[in-house]
């Protein structure tokens, strides 16, 4: 270091700052309720995807979110390179990829979402803040939205711009399919509405996350197992009705209906206002029972 | 802001049952802006009251003002202002202090950047400098109750509760605790209310006290007018003790030995100066050597002893006279 100092003068530049490292008084800005809404939100999704949590917690989102999207990847670099006529790949076939991943996710999500909270009694220390147990129940459904939504939403967008891409007039494809994201939308906010709920409302009374998603999966996969053998044993015009009520099925006969495309399962697609009956049904089944949960005692 | 000279908390007719059992009796309480220690035995209620103080339950019945502010209408004010630290564990373990501090902060409305660096301030505060990077779950019991006082003060609350802040704690830990409680009050200027069961906590760092005994406020006051009155006065001789006893006994004095000392019962209103005067006569008519005299301070524990021991005596008395 050179100086052009003569020895021992004093330093005309400080080279050092001393900072009072005491207690200070917050006098910034406070942004109130809704900051900590969407503060929480953020949070949730962050912990939904396991980030600045161990490797192993990131495992299953990285994965669930591969199987969603690599298929419409595929697809889409398919068929750039084979003619339309030769390759046919609808979004009802994409969405059997996309219902058995919603319905992991929505498995490992719910629990991530509200067990942890409980069994760590963090629940005291959020509510003593500015933040109504409605507000926290928002803000776990919202995020719990977004991330099932990603899955719902995400892949069939990818296909949807790969087929206006690669059409031979993209505009006049995009206006002429402009129906499909609707469609796309209509399939998405239905199905992780109905496995969302479902999963919140099992994590909301169980602390044990692995225990809450054996709980969905195991659970879901019963019921539908006897609405199958109901399916079975009756032979009258109700059968096509059972599977309102078989929560496997009835994400592939949403697929189907909003598509307007046969199920996998050997039973008429019914008129849509039954799937959304189904879906609504479940949902406020589910809200009462989060509300007797979370929020009868405020 | 509300003047210094209100009180911080008052209560009228507050009660919350549980079905039968009665968590808090009809508590009318009004306690100043000052260091507050709550007082009571594990189920007294200490916590049941500062629960339903931040909205956390609903009171059966009956009414209570926090920093000015009604307890039901103005609840999410009243938590914009408060702290609070819990008794029991509260902490996600996969998570680092500094993280979750931080986040506590953006819950109580802090900007993101404005609450991440209050989190490194607090939690530096409290103690917790380079480990606040590391997860929660690897944190001694006293560095958990640290990072917990952290996420109370980050968002520098008027009032924080703490509720058994030396819970679990070593004596160093407990030590370390008390003193950045009285640090939070006296240095930082934020109200501090204190639930304990133990005595030691209280009297450390407190100078006002509320004493709850099964769900019924049985005294509040400043400790130092609490334990004014002075104490008994104990004695000590060069010769034999039970003699001593004896005489003052004779003297009408209220008498007990303890090892070598003799302790005389101060009469109503402390030790006057004709107990003083008995137990010289008596030292000079034995004619032995006095070794010591010297009155004894009466500690927050004889005024528990004597005002919880007053309610239960009493309420025995009219069980009595009720059967």
């Amino acid at each position: 270091m050179s100086s052009n100092q003569p020895p021992g003068a004093a330093p005309t530049q400080p080279y050092g700052e001393i900072y009072d490292l005491g207690y200070k008084h917050y006098d910034g800005k406070r942004l109130g309720r809704t900051h900590a809404i969407q503060a929480l939100i953020v949070y949730s999704i962050k912990r939904g995807l396991g980030i600045k949590k161990k490797w192993t917690a990131k495992l299953i989102p990285f994965l669930l979110y591969t199987v969603a999207f690599i298929p419409a990847f595929i697809v889409s670099g398919i068929q750039a390179f084979i003619p339309a006529d030769d390759f046919t790949y609808t979004y009802n076939d994409l969405n059997d990829f996309i219902g058995l991943t919603l319905f992991i996710f929505a498995a490992a999500l719910g629990p991530e979402m509200l067990s942890d909270d409980r069994r760590e009694n963090v629940l005291g220390l959020y509510f003593s803040r500015a933040l109504t147990r409605l507000d926290y129940l928002l803000a776990k459904i919202a995020a719990m939205g977004v991330l099932l939504g990603t899955i719902a939403f995400g892949p069939p967008l990818i296909l949807f711009i790969a087929n206006v891409l690669l059409a031979d007039n993209p505009i006049t494809y995009f206006f002429d399919h402009f129906g499909d994201l609707g469609r796309i939308a209509a399939y998405g906010i239905l199905v992780s509405a109905y496995l969302g709920a479902i999963a919140l409302v099992i994590a909301a009374y169980t602390n044990r996350k692995g225990v809450a998603g054996a709980i969905f999966i195991g659970g879901l996969l019963i019921v539908a197992a006897i609405a199958n053998a109901l399916f079975q044993a009756l032979d009258t015009g109700i059968r096509d009705y059972i599977i309102l009520f078989d929560p496997v099925d009835l994400i592939d006969a949403i697929s189907a209906w909003v598509w307007d495309e046969p199920t996998n399962m050997d039973i008429a697609v019914l008129q849509g206002g039954w799937y959304s009956l189904a879906v609504l049904g479940t949902i406020a089944i589910c809200s009462l029972v989060m509300y007797r949960r979370y929020l009868a005692d405020e | 802001m509300m003047a210094a000279d209100q009180p911080i908390v008052t209560t009228s007719a507050l009660t919350k049952a549980y079905g039968p059992v009665i968590a808090l009796d009809s508590v009318d309480v009004s306690i100043p802006r000052s260091s507050i220690g709550l007082l009571g035995a594990n189920g007294a209620g200490k916590s049941t009251l500062i629960k339903l103080l931040l909205g956390l339950i609903s009171p059966t019945s009956g009414t209570a003002t926090m920093l000015g502010m009604d307890i039901r209408a103005d609840v999410l004010r009243i938590r914009e202002r408060v702290g609070y630290l819990p008794e029991s564990d509260c902490l996600p373990m996969d998570v680092t202090a500094a993280d979750f501090v931080g986040h506590m902060a953006e819950m109580s409305g802090l900007p993101g950047r404005d609450a991440r660096q209050r989190a490194n301030d607090v939690l530096y505060q409290v103690g917790v400098d380079e480990e606040r990077y590391r997860l929660i779950r690897g944190f001694s019991t006293g560095m958990k109750q640290r990072v917990k006082l952290a996420q109370a003060i980050v968002h520098d609350p008027e009032l924080v509760f703490l509720d058994e802040p030396t819970n679990g704690m070593d004596p160093q830990g407990r030590d370390d605790m008390l003193n950045l409680i009285n640090r939070i009050h006296r240095q930082l200027g934020i109200t501090v209310i204190v639930s304990s069961h133990l005595l030691e906590d209280i009297e450390r760092v407190c100078e006002y006290v509320v004493m709850v005994d099964r769900g019924k406020l049985v005294a509040n006051g400043r400790i130092d007018d609490l334990m004014e009155g002075g104490g008994d006065v104990v004695v000590q001789i060069d010769g034999d003790a039970q003699a001593l006893v004896d005489r003052l006994a004779a003297r009408n004095l209220t008498t007990r030995l303890n090892g070598l000392e003799v302790i005389v019962a101060a009469p109503e209103g402390g030790a006057t100066d004709a107990v003083y005067d008995a137990i010289r006569d008596a030292v000079v008519e034995m004619d032995v050597p006095l070794r010591l005299l010297r009155g004894r301070e009466r500690s927050l524990e004889d005024v528990y002893i004597q005002t919880v021991g007053g309610v239960i005596a009493a309420e025995q008395v009219v069980a009595a006279i009720v059967e």
